[in-house]
């Protein structure tokens, strides 16, 4: 049976795996070297002998632990080239300066925190990684690109849209904005991917407040305001006015109405 | 430490980690359920809720084709040089080892918290008069301990039932940053930022009277 993990929620309950993870760790503590070589090969998701990444955080750590060096140097590799394929979808080439020395980072971090696992003053960070690795590993990224880009000074590279009047255009901004929160809801679909990179792209390229409040309202579903002074609004998250948070909807609208026709 | 953690208090990377695995795509309520766990962190939360969403809208279809594709009979450079990152620098951490460990086991033989189930932990904050997020920072040592009265000190010892040099060596285990030559970091690396008493008090979401009775003790 693997290891409990140690961390604690709000509530101060230890963090569990899910049950898939578990069994698999089961199993695959169990297999001779030989048979591990041959589950890591695999890289369809959806054989049933793939090894998810959570159980190879669970063996690397166990190796680490145990100092099993052979079992480092044969799960980690695994591990890193599927977060290295992760970031070069999520931090490709050209839509960052040194896109390629931030994706190095953000892989060395992660292996910094197996070096550390266990010590440090976040002993029981990559408990997070045994239970959902891609949304942790998710928050290591975004973290990561933040932070360098916080370092070179710089804001991400946007492409800028023509502006047009939004008082002329009510139906796109009621339609382009129902679609998008609706399409966060039901994310992936085959319609959908059709209009994805454009339409991210053109919310990237939104100023930061105008995206701040589109998401916060029409993602996140904060109200623009409210008469209840307890009550957190998008206004409220921007420490601006709800006046103001309308405004910026209204522009960013005006920038998106563009994909009226498309959406 | 790399650059990324190092400059990461580690109270944030943990918000940050509860924000992006309790759901694919944040909403209103999971944002402000953590923005009052870490209210010191408002603003940053919001941004990476922000920058969460816009990342979930991209989709991970092609992350997954991506993995998918991936030749297993070959290394790529950035592996590479991310596993020799990897072994050298668990080379130079274990050969500080003995200071490491011994660092490591006192802070685990003096956590008071470890042990505490669900309802313990809650009974605790009630009998503290505190509520759960701010038995967290104690728990989590995110108050600097050199602000904390002698009385407030003695109340948690109680109520733990813990040897109040136990809960003491608890809260100063967190000024034990890493040191060392180790590190990419511009600076030193420090402990993660801390609050002061008074301000963990104020901003855990405490009512008037439980804020004034913590800061009277």
């Amino acid at each position: 049976m693997a290891r409990p993990l140690r961390n604690t929620d709000s509530d101060g309950a230890l963090y569990t795996r899910p049950t898939v993870v578990e069994v698999q760790i089961d199993q695959a503590i169990g297999l001779s070297r030989s048979d591990l070589g041959t589950r890591l090969s695999i890289t369809d998701h959806s054989h049933p002998a793939y090894l998810r990444s959570e159980c190879l955080v669970h063996l690397v750590r166990e190796g680490r632990r145990t100092d099993d060096q052979q079992l480092m140097s044969s799960v980690l590799p695994v591990l890193l080239a599927r977060c290295e394929a992760n970031l070069l979808v999520k931090v490709p080439d050209g839509t960052l300066p040194d896109a390629s020395g931030i994706r190095q980072q953000i892989l060395e971090d992660l292996t910094d925190l197996f070096v550390l696992d266990g010590g440090g003053d976040f002993p029981d960070e990559l408990d997070f990684y045994e239970c959902r690795f891609n949304l942790a590993f998710r928050s290591l990224r975004i973290d990561g690109v933040r932070r360098a880009m916080r370092r070179r000074g710089r804001t991400i590279r946007t492409v800028d849209l023509p502006t047009s009047d939004v008082s002329g255009e009510p139906d796109a901004y009621e339609d382009a904005f129902a679609r998008v929160s609706e399409n966060f809801k039901v994310l992936p679909t085959q319609e959908w991917d059709v209009f994805r990179e454009p339409f991210v792209k053109a919310i990237e390229a939104l100023p930061d407040d105008e995206r701040e409040a589109v998401i916060l309202v029409h993602v996140l579903g904060y109200k623009e305001e409210s008469e209840n002074p307890d009550e957190e609004t998008a206004a409220t998250r921007c420490k601006c006015t709800g006046r103001t948070i309308r405004n910026r909807l209204s522009r960013a609208a005006a920038k998106l109405s563009r994909f009226k026709e498309d959406l | 430490m790399s650059q990324t953690l190092d400059a990461t208090p580690h109270a944030l990377r943990e918000a940050y980690y509860v924000l992006s695995t309790a759901q694919e795509v944040p909403d209103a309520k999971l944002l402000d359920d953590i923005v009052r766990r870490y209210p010191q962190f408002g603003q940053e939360l919001t941004e990476f809720a922000i920058s969460i969403a816009v990342d979930a809208l991209r989709g991970d279809s092609v992350v997954e084709a991506a993995e998918a594709a991936i030749d297993t009979t070959a290394v790529s450079p950035a592996v590479s040089r991310a596993m020799s990152h990897f072994q050298n620098r668990l080379h130079a951490h274990t050969t500080r080892a003995p200071e490491v460990k011994s660092a490591h086991q006192f802070a685990d033989a003096a956590n008071p918290f470890a042990g505490l189930s669900r309802s313990e932990y809650r009974a605790f904050a009630a009998r503290l008069n505190a509520n759960a997020v701010f038995v967290g920072k104690l728990r989590d040592r995110q108050i600097d301990p050199l602000t904390m009265t002698p009385g407030f000190q003695a109340h948690v010892a109680k109520e733990l039932t813990a040897p109040l040099d136990v809960v003491m060596a608890h809260f100063s285990a967190r000024q034990a940053a890493p040191t060392g030559q180790f590190f990419k970091a511009e600076g030193k690396p420090t402990a993660g930022a801390q609050q002061s008493f008074e301000e963990a008090v104020r901003n855990s979401g405490l009512s008037e009277a439980q804020q004034t009775f913590l800061l009277e003790l």
